[in-house]
């Protein structure tokens, strides 16, 4: 058990310096646009997977906790001149409390009652959002840039620096993974997943342990709408805060491999290129086959390996077996 | 205001809040049946509207009477996605309800890419039929004949559900949802009762769609417009209690009126969302959940 | 070496029939997802004006309408690339990108939502690219200091500045002139915009503002809106909204038996011809803004020829979207020509100086002249009404093709 937890984090340490290498021979903007947004996801689906996937409470509603970070952070810098380097850890903060109370309540709901509910939570925020005007309304807020800074989080034009910045997001939130389920509240989570009542009846403090994923897992998707929201320079309710991100948020890591350290890497890696690429060179016509495309994968995915792409690797012996049957 | 202008704000909620309801029949039906949430139940309701639109162009035949042909399309749209999608879905060992959410979401924006390819992005809508654009008045209230009969048609739809209920087949859909175990040593074929489920849910949504396209207009996303709500009035109901979806449907309807009438209009999901969590907080079922 | 290979086929393939390079041109709309009708709509008219640009045909009398590539340029062709960006802030920003540093065009035009323009304006602003906004009407694009943005098209306040000039018009005329308004509209940049506008310009020309309802875009019905509209009646109802909107707005008017003296659209769905099928006679008397007259063909000779052009490819007539980008494309290209250079620096110093008579364009326009912040100055919109089923343009009076129709106060 200890010497394949120290194996996964060598593992991890060396994915990172390879990522880390992997921009330098890059000069390309768009495929660093393509690295970055692909960094951003493997970082914000892990985000979603501590809940989601170690501890099973599926969250439809993660735009809520991405868009907070987002207008937090932006908010503080734009108003307070608090630069975003600090401010995001002010979002993520912000993106924990609010999980913590849409949590705290909805975990009393079960399987789909949950999952309705984190949805309509998150609309809610949505509706209000756009209707707020101290938050910019529908109209949105911009992020002036005044030069190139990493105390502002600011590039004019070198994308390297988001690049590190996304990995390094990246890398941190797969170490919470990697710290969590090595812990107590971990070994609590796939109790809490396996089987609630008889958890309970374990002595498992259900609530108390869910709300801990909850709070984590909104921290780390506050960050990362913090990071977005310096990366795009713009953000509106549409962009932050809408339904669709929700799903966006959670799909690498269910297709990937839900409660797996890998599975939100592996989702990302492959979902990020295929949607962005398949809008820039089939979006164009118009026709819809973008869409086509992109929904047959997810149906294809889901019946072919249920289990996420990462039980591709699993079977062959390889690094990725199930965090549940460790 | 007027006493005329309260008829009026409670009949418009009313009229919307019967086409919520009927639009939740068939995900609640669906639900209680098998556990399944569809989430491209809005989509179903789309392709409904589409089926609708093209056959009356196609045909000129007046709406309503195109509405048992829509239904008996979507019957066989929705056996034909439990039989390829679903019936997998429920086989799967690892992960079930994760993967049962994101298959219908892949469907869902699968359907959505599909309708775009084939009907392009315009809007459409029923020009010409014999209730359109027709209304009654009666002391200053008045009264939109295709959203009246859309009333009429949803109650029927509700009636016939209850009715299949007490038949041989709904007692087998009763027991399939009791015990499923149970069941196939009694010699009911399972798989067969789903996929009457998901044809018989399908086809109220068509009922609905048929209905929604006499007044709406149809575009390839149209369903989002009314899929949330459609979740919310099942989950407020209880998941799987028909009489609960049309009882919270008109409790949406009424809530969304009221609000708009007297907040913000862009509030007024604010507000059945809203209620919606209230009611949660009390009843963690919904209205009438049982299971 | 692939590199290599393609750029040899490329030039094969391009060698046989340009003479002198091509000149490319980025273009950015959003041609899937929600609002892809319009995105669409657009490429068809850029598509339009680079073959009236490009190719040679029987001369139209408008600026550029001769064929044949630019004439300063050696007959050089303009080539557009089009990317999509699907209505989203954050893919409209790599697309733009990705045209400027892949395909190195030498300046941006898009974008139809007004959140995608401002992040395109970002990037352009970054690379020192201009970037020509061709369609979008939110008014705080060109107040941010940008010193590469460009828009030919008015904005909200211009074209609402349209609206209440002409309610002083037609009230000193008639004797009838507006004393209230009811404003709806969706809970968009578009309608935030549109209606802040609106408010003010009410209150400076003293018109009371009877309702001011800010509505779901998309909802799945609009009856409680309209009921409170009804009771407002005011002399105008003014919508912002998008055609789907405008459809249910005006079937909702009508289910409760209520019919405004006057409508007063900002554009948008009221302006759409599918708009105008759906709801067929329920259409009759809506007004509208906007900065294209279809049949002003007496002072803008070159409109039959053109909309015949797009007509081919789009099957529809030209609207006041369709035929802005169009336009757009037209002036941009002028101002390369004129430049007599690809380099973005000599492309921007040309717009600037730019000066075109609204008679070389196909828009009922004084003309086409930028100020500091890259507005165009000289955009005056038109205000359109349906009547028998079609758009005539009611005012100004000079390209007007028929009388108003006017209800207030009888």
């Amino acid at each position: 058990m200890l010497r394949r937890r120290r194996r996964r984090l060598l593992a991890g340490g060396v994915a990172l310096l390879l990522l880390a290498l992997l921009p330098l021979p890059i000069g390309d903007v768009y495929t660093l646009n393509l690295l970055i947004l692909t960094l951003l996801y493997v970082g914000l689906s892990q985000a979603w997977n501590i809940l989601g996937g170690y501890c099973g409470q599926i969250s439809l509603g993660h735009a809520l906790y991405f868009g907070a970070g987002a207008y937090v952070s932006t908010l503080l810098y734009l108003h307070l001149g608090l630069p975003p380097s600090l401010g995001l850890f002010a979002g993520g903060l912000v993106a924990a409390v609010l999980a913590l109370a849409v949590g705290w309540p909805c975990f009393r709901l079960s399987g789909h009652y949950y999952a309705i509910a984190t949805i309509v939570v998150a609309v809610i925020f949505y509706l209000l959002a756009l209707n707020a005007d101290f938050l910019g309304g529908a109209s949105g807020v911009y992020i002036p840039f005044k030069g190139d800074s990493w105390v502002a989080l600011q590039f004019r034009t070198s994308k390297l620096p988001f690049v590190y910045l996304a990995l390094a997001y990246a890398a941190l939130v797969w170490l919470l993974a990697w710290i969590m389920e090595g812990t107590r509240a971990g070994f609590y989570w796939r109790a809490v997943k396996d089987d609630p009542i008889a958890a309970r009846s374990l002595a498992v403090r259900v609530l108390p342990s869910k709300l801990v994923a909850a709070g984590l897992s909104g921290f780390a998707t506050g960050v990362g709408g913090a990071i977005y929201a310096q990366y795009v320079g713009y953000i509106d309710p549409d962009s932050v805060l809408a339904m669709p991100l929700s799903i966006l948020i959670a799909l690498p890591a269910v297709l990937g491999g839900v409660g797996t350290l890998w599975g939100p890497l592996l989702g990302a890696a492959l979902l990020i290129p295929l949607s962005e690429l398949s809008r820039s060179y089939l979006g164009g016509s118009g026709h819809g086959v973008d869409l086509m495309l992109y929904g047959g994968l997810i149906m294809l995915v889901a019946l072919w390996r249920p289990e996420g792409l990462l039980g591709l690797f699993a079977r062959r012996g390889g690094a990725g077996t199930h965090a549940g049957t460790a | 205001m007027s006493l005329a202008a309260v008829v009026q704000m409670l009949l418009s909620g009313l009229l919307m809040g019967l086409i919520y309801a009927l639009v939740a029949a068939g995900l609640s039906l669906i639900f209680g049946l098998m556990d399944v949430v569809n989430f491209a139940h809005g989509e179903l309701l789309m392709l409904a509207m589409y089926a609708t639109f093209f056959l009356w162009r196609g045909t000129g035949i007046e709406p309503l009477l195109l509405v048992p042909v829509v239904a008996i399309l979507l019957f066989g749209v929705g056996m034909v996605i439990y039989r390829t999608l679903i019936a997998r879905a429920l086989g799967v060992r690892a992960n079930r309800g994760m993967v049962q959410i994101f298959i219908t979401f892949g469907l869902a924006i699968f359907l959505q890419g599909a309708a775009q390819f084939a009907f392009g992005g315009d809007f459409r809508s029923i020009g010409h039929s014999l209730l359109a654009n027709r209304t009654v008045a009666f002391a200053g209230v008045y009264l939109p004949l295709p959203q009246a009969a859309a009333g009429v048609v949803c109650l029927l739809a509700f009636a016939a559900l209850l009715l299949i209920a007490r038949t041989e087949f709904g007692r087998a859909l009763e027991a399939t949802r009791e015990d499923r175990e149970a069941v196939a040593l009694l010699g009911i074929d399972r798989d067969r009762i789903f996929a009457l489920g998901w044809g018989l849910g399908a086809a109220s949504v068509g009922v609905a769609g048929a209905m929604l396209a006499g007044f709406y207009y149809t575009s390839p996303d149209v369903g989002a417009n009314f899929a949330l709500i459609a979740y919310v009035t099942v989950a407020l109901g209880g998941f799987g209690s028909l009489a609960g979806a049309l009882l919270a449907g008109v409790l949406i309807g009424e809530v969304e009126a009221v609000t708009a009438q007297l907040f913000d209009p862009s509030l007024k999901q604010v507000g059945v969302l809203g209620v919606y969590l209230l009611v949660l907080l009390v009843r963690p079922r919904g209205l009438f959940g049982t299971l | 070496m692939t590199r290599l290979v393609l750029a040899a086929l490329a030039l094969l393939l391009c060698g046989a029939r340009a003479e002198a390079a091509d000149v490319v041109i980025g273009a950015i709309f959003g041609l899937s997802g929600n609002a892809a009708q319009s995105g669409q709509d657009a490429k068809m008219a850029m598509e339009t004006e680079a073959a009236i640009i490009n190719d040679a045909h029987a001369p139209i009398p408008m600026l550029l309408g001769q064929g044949g590539g630019l004439p300063h340029m050696g007959g050089a062709k303009i080539r557009l690339i089009f990317a999509d960006h699907e209505a989203d802030p954050q893919k409209a920003r790599a697309e733009a990108e990705r045209l400027i540093t892949q395909d190195h065009v030498v300046a941006l035009i898009g974008s139809y939502q007004s959140a995608t323009a401002a992040t395109i304006s970002q990037v352009a602003e970054r690379y020192q690219i201009p970037f020509l906004s061709v369609d979008n009407s939110s008014p705080s694009l060109s107040a941010r200091g940008l010193t590469w943005f460009f828009r030919t098209s008015p904005h909200d306040v211009m074209f609402t500045q349209a609206m209440f000039d002409f309610f002083k018009d037609i009230g000193a005329q008639t004797g009838r002139p507006v004393k209230s308004v009811a404003l709806i509209y969706e809970d968009s940049i578009f309608g935030a915009d549109s209606s802040g506008v609106q408010r003010k310009m009410a209150a400076a020309a003293g018109i009371k503002v009877l309702a001011d309802l800010r509505y779901r875009a998309n909802s799945p019905s609009l009856a409680a809106e309209v009921a409170r509209l009804k009771a407002a009646g005011a002399d105008v109802v003014m919508p912002s909204s998008y055609t789907n909107d405008a459809i249910l707005m005006l079937r909702a008017m009508h289910d409760i038996g209520y019919q405004p003296p006057a409508i007063m659209a900002q554009d948008a769905g009221f302006i759409d011809q599918t708009f105008v099928n759906a709801v067929g006679p329920l259409a009759e008397g809506a007004m509208s803004r906007s900065s294209f007259a279809l049949d002003a063909v007496a002072s803008r000779p070159a409109i039959p020829q053109v909309n015949a052009l797009f007509r081919a490819r789009a099957g529809k007539d030209l609207n006041d979207m369709t035929s802005r980008e169009l336009v757009g494309l037209q002036v941009l290209a002028d101002a390369i020509d004129r430049a007599g250079s690809t380099k973005p620096e000599d492309i921007r110093t040309a717009l600037r100086a730019t000066n075109i008579p609204g008679a070389q364009t196909i828009m009922p326009w004084r003309g086409i002249r930028f100020d500091q912040n890259g507005q165009n100055t000289e955009a005056n919109p038109v205000i359109e009404q349906i009547q028998g089923g079609h758009y005539r343009t009611i005012w100004p009076a000079d390209v007007a093709s028929a009388k108003p129709v006017w209800h207030v106060g009888e």
